[in-house]
This record gives structure tokens, sequence and C-alpha cells, in this order.
């Protein structure tokens, strides 16, 4: 492939300088490297510039009739700031030249033109030119990545659920703050029938696209999984037996699944590797859910996921959480922990679920300060109201 | 330790087996620095690794992922990959994960290299 010439617009009032470049540049004009366009004053190359929008570079005198190499200067800035603009200059014309760079010249040689010295000037010009064209190319298509991320974080925000019911039976609430534009964490919520809602949280390993696509396979896989069987374990030992199919890249994910029964309260649950939840009785006395010993999900196919269970009383709560809460640190390093967690939970007393979950992040924000978030802030709320009142059949 | 994202690796070689030493915290951050010099140790032959965690203080779940894939690799290749040295809130991770059953953690670095 052959390459196209550079075309450079040379601006003197001399005449002469027309042919002593020609003669000059003649091989590499021969070769086709260079192809020199000739303007005799400012608005000239004005003009020139605007039928050859492929020339970058000029060469300009300062001294011309009509519009000098100064103000040409000023014209470029407006309306090309593309090009990048050599001045030729009188030697010891200090002032000009000053002048000229201040109005964004690249770079200037004075007369007489010492060629090698020009030809030399013009190539360090031209790299500069194609560095620039380079970062641009380069921030071109970070911008084009950018709005695809900003996609990408419309699906992930479009997967969690949005209208998060409150009834007599019971409330939930849930707030995520992802610490890029797509994270790692997601949490779901569902109906399972009229009894039973399945409640879910998860932290993939890692974040970004990577850790999202893992989320929203999980997420779908969890979800049709869930209505097929009642027991979460069940679920989990599924969705990890699929997860972990062909996974080389070792991507998991700690996930925590339980299905509440609100009849009767009772939570069953199983816990693959996630941080375990909290129940807060009505009494304000914080349990730590226990565990099932269980692995993360996506590595080890065949792992066999148990059940735990817990049963809630009207009032209680239960409260879901990624590590992005007990690993939030200050600037002294220090990690907002578990204990901390429990204290706020302890302190908060019978109210709403939107309030626990926007008062505990509020205290690890503040814990936090100045201090970058490093991970993704989820955390899930749900309190038991009161028992479903059983069908009531030809009763007032 | 100021600065969170101070991490240093060292490595030094035992008899049997390079002892790998990060020092500071593992995240997403840095965790490529880490994945390369174990990537090292691998490309060099080396079969046999004990990663001492006596001066880690924070490690991510992307951390924890690179660690699994060397144990997987290096298991694969009939090699041993060895835990040690973990501070109490390092093995309540590695708990809470169930990881502890996965991989090999032993108490201290000599326990680690007796058990070679």
């Amino acid at each position: 492939m052959t390459k196209s010439p550079v075309r450079l617009l040379v601006v003197d009032d001399e005449e002469d300088l027309e042919l002593l470049i020609r003669q000059k540049f003649r091989r590499r004009i021969r070769k086709g490297e260079f192809d020199f366009v000739f303007a005799h004053n400012g608005q000239e190359a004005l003009e020139k510039l605007a039928e050859n929008p492929d020339i970058h570079l000029v060469l300009s005198d300062i001294n011309m009739p009509v519009m000098d190499g100064l103000a040409l200067l000023s014209n470029l800035e407006n309306t090309n700031p593309d090009v990048q603009a050599v001045i030729v200059s009188a030697y010891g014309d200090m002032e000009n030249i000053r002048t000229a760079m201040n109005r964004g010249a690249f770079d200037f040689v004075t007369k007489p033109i010492n060629f090698d010295d020009l030809e030399i000037t013009i190539e360090k010009t031209l790299n500069h030119i194609r560095a620039l064209e380079a970062a641009q190319e380069t921030r071109d298509r970070l911008v084009v990545l950018k709005r695809e991320l900003d996609v990408a974080q419309q699906v992930q925000m479009s997967a969690l659920p949005k209208d998060l019911p409150s009834s007599e039976t019971h409330d939930v609430q849930a707030l995520m703050i992802p610490a890029r534009e797509v994270g790692g964490d997601f949490y779901d919520f569902f109906p399972l029938g009229d009894e039973l809602i399945g409640l879910v949280i998860a932290d993939v390993s890692g974040k970004g696209i990577p850790a999202a696509l893992f989320t929203l396979m999980t997420r779908t896989l969890l979800k049709g999984t869930a209505r097929d069987s009642p027991s979460p374990a069940d679920c989990l030992s599924r969705v990890n037996d699929l997860l972990a199919e062909d996974n080389e890249t070792c991507i998991f994910i700690t996930l925590f699944y339980g299905v509440f029964d609100l009849r009767d309260g009772v939570f069953r649950y199983s816990n693959g590797g996630h941080n375990p939840p909290r129940l807060v009785r009505s009494d304000s006395q914080v349990e730590e859910l226990p565990a099932t010993q269980n692995l993360v999900l996506g590595i080890a196919p065949g792992h066999e996921y148990r059940n735990g269970e817990v049963r809630l009383a009207p009032g209680d709560a239960l409260f879901l959480y990624t590590d992005g809460i007990t690993e939030a640190q200050n600037s002294n390093d220090e990690e907002f922990g578990e204990e901390r967690l429990d204290a706020k939970l302890a302190s908060l007393g019978q109210v709403s679920t939107h309030e626990i979950v926007t008062t505990v992040v509020d205290a690890v924000r503040a814990f936090a300060g100045d201090a970058p978030q490093s991970d993704d802030i989820t955390c899930v709320a749900m309190r038991f109201a009161a028992p479903l009142s059983a069908p009531t059949v030809g009763s007032t | 330790m100021t600065n969170e994202n101070t991490l240093s690796l060292q490595t030094e070689r035992a008899e049997r087996a390079v002892i790998v030493c990060p020092v500071g915290r593992v995240d997403g951050s840095n965790v490529g620095a880490l994945e390369s010099a174990i990537q090292e140790q691998l490309a060099a032959g080396e079969k046999t690794l004990v990663f001492d965690f006596a001066g880690l203080s924070y490690i991510s779940s992307a951390g924890l992922r690179v660690l699994l894939v060397t144990a997987r690799r290096i298991q694969a290749e009939g090699g041993k990959t060895l835990f040690c040295g973990l501070a109490e809130h390092i093995a309540h991770v590695f708990e809470i994960s169930g990881f502890t059953n996965l991989l090999t953690i032993c108490q201290s670095r000599s326990e680690a290299l007796a058990a070679l």
C-alpha cells in the first residue's frame, strides 16, 4: 500500500521560496512523501487550508501583506485548532518569535533558512501531530467504551428489583452503591407463590464488565432454579454446578439465598461463602445467621450445599450485606468491621427497613470519610411485620 | 502502611519450595502484580509454592481468585501450594468463603515447609 504524501502549507510573500522549497525537498516530493501547497499571505493561507483539510502543518513567514503570520496564528487557533504552525522569522527577531509562540506556534526556524534544520523541524512537528492524532483516537475509543459501560450499568441496574414490596406482612428495602460504573454485587427479591419470598445477596470476585456478566448470569440461573425447588441448598447446588462448568478463570461468586415463609416466619437459607446476614430481633438483639459451612459458587462442581434455618417473630428483621460494608476503610486503614455493623444495627430499634439500609450506609460512609470507596456497598433489609393470615373462608 | 495500594512482593528460595510473601494489601488495583510474580515462578518450572501471608493486611476477592487459579494450576502439574501466616481477619475471609476447604493452610512457615 502506498501512503499518500504528507501535505504541507508554506506561507511567504517571497516567490523565490516556492522554488527553493521545491528544489531542496525534490527527493521527498518525488518519492511521494511530501506535497507542498503555497500561499502568499495569511488570508490566502486560510483559504488553502479550507480547500485542503488534510493539511496539518503550516510553515509561515511573519511579515506579509494583507494578513501577517501573527494574525494568521490567531486565526488558526480558532478555525483550525488541529493545525500546527512553524514560524519562519529573521534571526534575532525574538519579540515576534515570542509572540508567535504565545499564539500557539509549535516551533520556529530563522532566516536565512537552513534546510537541514527545517527538515528536522518538519519531521519533529509531524511526529507531534501524529502523537496528537493517536491521542485523539484513543480518546474517541474511550468515549465509545464509556458509553458502552453506561449502557452496561443501565442493564445491570435494571436487573435489580425495582418495586420492593411493603405489605401488612413484611417490607423490604435495598441499597447498592457500586464503586465503579458496573459492579460485582447484586441483590434480588422475588415472590414464590403467595406464601414464600426469595431473598438473595451476592458478590462476585473482581469488578467491571466480567464481574457484571457473571452476576447477571448467576441471577438468571438462580431465579430460574428457585421456581423449581423450595430448598435454597438445592438451588445453590444446581446453580453452582452450572457456573462451575468450564470456569477456567475461576471467577467465583459468594451468594446467600434464603426463602422466607410468610405464614410462620421460618427463614430457610443456604450460604455459599457469603458474609453471614444478621437477624435483628425486635428487642434489638443482633444475631449472626448460623453458617452452613459452604463454599463460594462457581469453582467446585458437585459441592453439596446445606440449608440453615431460623425463625423470625413479628418485628424481627433480616439484614443482608456485602463486604463493601464491613471492609470499608477509613484513612487510617481501619475497617468498618462487623462489630461496628452489629452495634449500629442494635441501636436502630423498630425503624423502617428504608431507615435501616440508609442509616447503615450513612454510618459506613461517615466512617470511611475521604478514603476512596474501593468496593461495592450493598445491603438489603427485610422486616417481618405479621404472619400471613390463613385464607378466611366464609367469615364475616 | 499508610498507602492503601501498597503491595510489595518478596520471594525467597527455600530448599524445596519458593516462598512468596506479599506485604501490604492485595486488591483489584494491584492483583496483576501478584499474578505476574506467580507466573514468573511457574514459568521457571517451580512446582511448589508457599504463600507466607504474615505481612498481608488485606486481600480482596480478586486476589483470592488468583490464589485459586494458582493452586489449581500447580495441582494439575502435580505440585503443591501451601498457605501460612494468615492474620486473624484474613483467616476469617478464608473461612467465610469456604476456601479453608479448598486450600491447604498451615499455622506457620516452619509447619508449611515441614509439610512438603
